[in-house]
C-alpha cells in the first residue's frame, strides 16, 4: 500500500505553476524503464528532483497505491469546438483530460466547419490559450478539403500551422488513390497520416458488431470484414508509397477486430511504418452490452478464448439497446477484445487512445440505430484501463507505456514524457486503492450518456500537471 | 392480479407460477411458458366476448390506449384498436403522416406529449429495433411492442402460436416440426416466434437463402435462450419434408435493390411455398403467413386461399389475443380507468 498518509496537496489553481512533494509514492518511469518508490520535488512547476528510494526506506512497497506517472497523452479526442459547443468545447474536454490524468490531446479535426485551413488551427490553438487549462491541445488536421475525399486539404499549410498528423477521422478516405497520395505528401512533410479504417460498402446502415447479438436483437450487422479490408488496403499501399517517400508514417486508429490486428502484426514483422491504438472501450466492453450484459470482455469468454453466450450465463442485467453502448467503430466480441488486449501487450498495438467522442443528449438519448456514434470516455480509460490490471491481465508499466510513450511514438517525438530534471513537470498522480462512481456529476465533459455510468471504477487522478502547471487537483 | 377489481370480463384466475409481472411487452423472450399459457387462456376468454358468447368487457374503460405507428400497417393497427375497443378503452391512432414525427420532434418528446395527452397504454410500430425499449425507459404506463424493426413483434407470435395450438390434435406443438420460410434476417416475426415456439417444444427450421440468413446458424447452435436448438437450412425441399406447419414470411421488393436476390421469379422458384412442394409435407400441413402476402412469390395462391392455409384464421385470433394482452399489463401496471 502506499506510504502517502495523507494525499497530495497543492496550492496553486488551474492553470498556475505548481509547488510539490510528493514522497514514497510508487513512481513509474517509462522512458528510463524504472518504477518504484520515490520523492519528488516541484518548484513553480520545474522538476527539480526525483529521488529514489530503496525498499524498507518507508516508501511505497508495491503499485497499488498512489502511482505518479509522466503524463498521459491521447491520440484520438473530439473536443467538437468550433460547431458543436453544446457537446463539448475545448474548455471542457481539456478539463476533462485533465480529469482522466491526460496532459496531451490530439484534437480530432472533425469539427464544423473541419480543420482542414491554417486558419482554423490557428483558431484552435487559441481556443486552447483562452481556456486556461495547461493542458496541452496537439491539433490534428484533415487528410482532405472539408473531409470531403475528393482533393487533400493544404497539408503543408496545416503543417506550418502546427498540427501533428492528418485524418478524416470519422470516416476514412475511401477513395484509395486520394489514400495514396495523401500517404505520400504527409510523408514529404515527415507527419503520419492517421486513418479510420472502414469499408463504408460494408456499413451502410450498420449498428452492431456481426454477431450473436446482432442476430437475436435485429440489429444490422457490422462486419469485422469492414475493419480489415480498410486495413489491409491501407497497408498495402502504405507498402509502395513506403518506398518512394520514406519518411511516410501510417497510423490506425480505434482497432477493434482480431483480423485487423493481425494485418497489423505482420506488417510491422515485415518493417513497415505502421502504428496502432486500441480504445478502452473496445478492450473492456463487448457487443453483449447491448444486449444488457454488464461484465467486462475478459469475463465474457471461456478459458478456450471463444465468446460466451450471456443468454445462457443468464448474464442480462440491464435494459437492451442502451444508446450510451453505440460507437463506430461497433463494441465487438470477446474475442476481438481480447484480441485488442493482446495486441496491446504484444506491442502490434502502440498505444491506448480514447477516441473521446462526446454527443448532447439530442443527438444520443434516442433509438440505438439513429443516436450518433461515440462514447465520451476520455475521464474513465484509466478506471476501465485498471480494471484489466486489477484482473491481473494488464501490467500497470505497460498501461503507463501505452498512455506515454508508445503515442509519443506515434507522434514521433513532439512530447517527451519523462521526468527530466529541470523542466517542467508534466506528471500524473492517482490513487489505484480509491474507487470513484461514474456519473454525470462525477465527469467533466459536457458528453451526455457514460456507458459506465452507476459503476465504480478504481483509481482516483489526485493531481495532473501539464507544463508544469496544474490542470486538475 | 390478486386484489384487482373485478369487471365484466375480468381475467381468468391465475394458477400459481403463472403470475404476470410485464408491465409492458416488448418481446416474447422473457415470457416463460406458463405466462405464455396465460395470455393464451386468456385470448380464449376474450375470443367469447368477441364472438358475442360474452358481454363487452369494461377492463379499460376511462384507460387510454394510444397507437402510435411510425410505420404504415394497417392490419396490425385495426387489430389493437378493435382489441381495444372490446374492452371499453378509449383509442386513439397516431400515424406518422402530418404529425410532430415528421418535424423532427425526438421519440421521448413525442411519448412525453402523448403521455400528457392521456395516454396510459402506448402501442408502438418503429423501423428501428429497439426503439420500445427507449420508450419504456421513460413512459408511466404500458408499452406494447407493435412491430420494432427486424427484432420483435410480440403480438403477432403470441396469435400465431394462440392459432397453432388451437388447430393441433392435442393442442400441443411439442416435436412438432414448424419451418419458418423466407426473409429470416430482416424478420421481427421470425425473431419473436422463434422464442415461443421452441417454448412450446416445437422442432422450428428457419429456411431461406443464405443472404438472408445471415448470423442464424451461430444463434441456432448457441440455441434461443442459450439453450433451446433450432435448425437452419437453404434448401426449401429439406425443410418442408414431413413439417406440422410451414409459415412463409413476405419478402421485400428492396431486397433486390440491396443486392440480397437476384429476382422476385428467382426467390419463387427456389423458396416460394407451392402445393407441389407440400406434397412432401406431414399430412394435414397447415399453413401460415403474417401478411401481407405477394402471392405467387413466397407463397402460391392456391396455397394462401386453400384448405391447409391459417391466414384469415390467424387475422382473426389478432383480437383476442392483443385484448388478452392489454389487459395483462394494464394489470401488471397497476392503471386504473376513470370509471368506477
Amino acid at each position: 500500500m502506499s506510504a502517502l498518509a495523507t494525499r497530495p496537496k497543492v496550492d496553486a489553481e488551474i492553470g498556475k505553476a505548481v509547488d510539490l512533494d510528493l514522497s514514497g509514492a510508487w513512481l513509474v518511469d517509462p522512458a528510463s524503464g524504472r518504477e518504484g518508490p520515490a520523492d519528488v520535488v516541484v518548484r513553480a512547476g520545474i522538476l527539480e528532483s526525483v529521488t529514489w528510494l530503496e525498499a524498507g526506506d518507508g516508501g511505497a512497497e508495491d503499485d497499488r497505491g498512489v502511482v505518479v506517472a509522466p503524463g498521459f497523452i491521447d491520440l484520438h479526442a473530439h473536443l467538437r469546438e468550433p460547431g458543436n459547443e453544446t457537446a463539448e468545447t475545448i474548455a471542457s474536454g481539456l478539463a476533462a483530460a485533465a480529469h482522466g490524468g491526460f496532459t496531451t490531446v490530439c484534437a480530432m479535426p472533425n469539427t464544423t466547419p473541419p480543420i482542414d485551413r491554417a486558419a482554423m488551427v490557428i483558431a484552435e490553438l487559441a481556443g486552447a490559450a483562452a481556456s486556461g487549462s495547461p493542458v496541452r491541445l496537439l491539433p490534428i488536421g484533415a487528410a482532405t478539403l472539408g473531409r470531403a475525399g475528393e482533393q487533400l486539404a493544404p497539408l503543408g499549410e496545416l503543417a506550418d500551422a502546427g498540427v501533428v498528423g492528418f485524418s478524416d477521422d470519422g470516416a476514412p478516405v475511401q477513395h484509395a488513390e486520394l489514400f495514396r497520395n495523401a500517404l505520400s505528401y504527409a510523408g514529404m512533410l515527415g507527419l503520419p497520416l492517421i486513418d479510420h479504417p472502414e469499408d463504408l460498402a460494408l456499413t451502410a446502415g450498420a449498428e452492431a458488431n456481426e454477431g450473436l447479438v446482432a442476430t437475436v436483437l435485429g440489429l444490422k450487422g457490422w462486419p469485422a470484414a469492414a475493419e480489415s479490408n480498410a486495413v489491409a488496403r491501407d497497408i498495402a499501399l502504405l507498402a509502395e508509397v513506403v518506398r518512394d517517400v520514406p519518411g511516410t508514417r501510417l497510423h490506425l486508429t480505434h482497432l477493434s477486430t482480431a483480423g485487423s490486428l493481425d494485418a497489423v502484426r505482420r506488417a510491422k514483422a515485415a518493417g513497415l511504418p505502421v502504428t496502432c491504438d486500441v480504445t478502452p472501450h473496445h478492450l473492456a466492453l463487448t457487443d453483449e452490452w447491448i444486449a444488457g450484459a454488464r461484465r467486462f470482455a475478459w469475463a465474457a469468454h471461456g478459458e478456450d478464448g471463444e465468446a460466451r453466450d450471456p443468454w445462457r450465463d443468464r448474464g442480462l442485467v440491464a435494459a437492451p439497446y442502451a444508446s450510451s453502448l453505440r460507437v463506430n467503430p461497433p463494441l465487438r466480441s470477446a474475442v476481438d477484445a481480447r484480441a485488442c488486449l493482446q495486441a496491446l501487450l504484444d506491442g502490434t498495438a502502440d498505444a491506448v487512445a480514447t477516441d473521446h467522442a462526446p454527443h448532447t443528449q439530442v443527438d444520443k438519448d434516442m433509438e440505438f440505430g439513429l443516436a450518433k456514434p461515440g462514447i465520451a470516455g476520455i475521464e474513465t480509460a484509466l478506471g476501465v484501463l485498471l480494471e484489466a490490471v486489477d484482473a491481473g491481465l494488464l501490467p500497470l508499466s505497460r498501461l503507463i507505456t501505452a498512455l506515454t510513450t508508445g503515442p509519443a511514438g506515434v507522434l514521433g517525438g513532439v512530447v517527451e514524457p519523462g521526468f527530466a530534471i529541470g523542466a517542467p513537470a508534466d506528471l500524473v498522480v492517482f490513487d489505484r486503492a480509491e474507487r470513484w462512481t461514474v456519473g454525470p456529476d462525477s465527469l467533466r465533459t459536457r458528453g451526455w450518456g457514460n456507458p459506465l455510468a452507476d459503476r465504480s471504477l478504481p483509481g482516483v487522478v489526485l493531481l495532473t500537471v501539464a507544463g508544469g502547471r496544474l490542470a486538475h487537483g | 392480479m390478486a386484489g384487482a377489481p373485478a369487471t365484466a370480463g375480468s381475467v381468468p384466475t391465475e394458477a400459481p407460477g403463472r403470475a404476470w409481472p410485464h408491465r409492458h411487452l416488448l418481446d416474447t423472450d422473457a415470457l416463460t411458458w406458463p405466462q405464455i399459457q396465460l395470455v393464451l387462456d386468456t385470448a380464449r376468454h376474450m375470443a367469447e366476448i368477441v364472438s358475442g358468447a360474452r358481454p363487452r368487457s369494461t377492463a379499460l374503460r376511462g384507460i387510454g390506449v394510444t397507437n402510435l405507428f411510425y410505420e404504415a400497417s394497417t392490419r396490425t393497427r385495426v387489430s389493437f384498436e378493435t382489441a381495444a375497443k372490446y374492452l371499453s378503452a378509449d383509442v386513439v391512432n397516431v400515424s406518422t403522416g402530418g404529425s410532430s414525427i415528421e418535424k423532427g420532434e425526438s421519440l421521448l418528446d413525442t411519448m412525453r406529449t402523448l403521455e400528457a395527452l392521456g395516454a396510459k397504454v402506448l402501442v408502438m410500430r418503429h423501423a428501428t429495433s429497439g426503439a420500445p425499449y427507449l420508450v419504456a425507459r421513460e413512459f408511466r404506463g404500458a408499452v406494447v411492442n407493435a412491430g420494432d424493426g427486424r427484432h420483435a413483434h410480440p403480438t403477432q407470435a403470441l396469435l400465431d402460436l394462440f392459432t397453432l395450438v388451437r388447430r393441433m390434435p392435442g393442442g400441443s406443438l411439442r416435436g412438432r416440426k414448424v419451418v419458418i420460410l423466407g426473409d429470416i434476417l430482416h424478420s421481427r416475426v421470425a425473431r419473436s416466434n422463434l422464442w415461443t415456439l421452441t417454448a412450446a417444444g416445437a422442432d422450428v427450421w428457419v429456411c431461406g437463402p443464405a443472404t438472408l440468413l445471415r448470423g442464424f446458424e451461430a444463434w441456432a447452435a448457441a440455441g434461443v435462450g442459450g439453450e433451446r436448438r433450432f435448425t437452419v437450412t437453404t434448401d426449401t425441399a429439406a425443410a418442408v419434408r414431413d413439417a406440422d406447419v410451414v409459415m412463409a414470411l413476405r419478402i421485400q421488393k428492396e431486397r433486390m435493390a440491396a443486392g440480397l436476390l437476384p429476382s422476385l421469379h428467382e426467390y419463387a422458384a427456389r423458396f416460394g411455398l407451392t402445393e407441389e412442394r407440400l406434397m412432401t409435407a406431414a399430412e394435414g400441413c397447415l399453413v401460415m403467413h403474417p401478411g401481407p402476402m405477394n402471392e405467387g412469390v413466397e407463397i402460391a395462391a392456391d396455397v394462401a386461399g386453400g384448405p391447409r392455409s391459417l391466414v384469415t384464421e390467424q387475422v382473426a385470433s389478432g383480437v383476442p389475443v392483443r385484448m388478452a394482452v392489454l389487459s395483462l399489463v394494464v394489470a401488471a401496471a397497476g392503471i386504473g380507468g376513470g370509471a368506477a
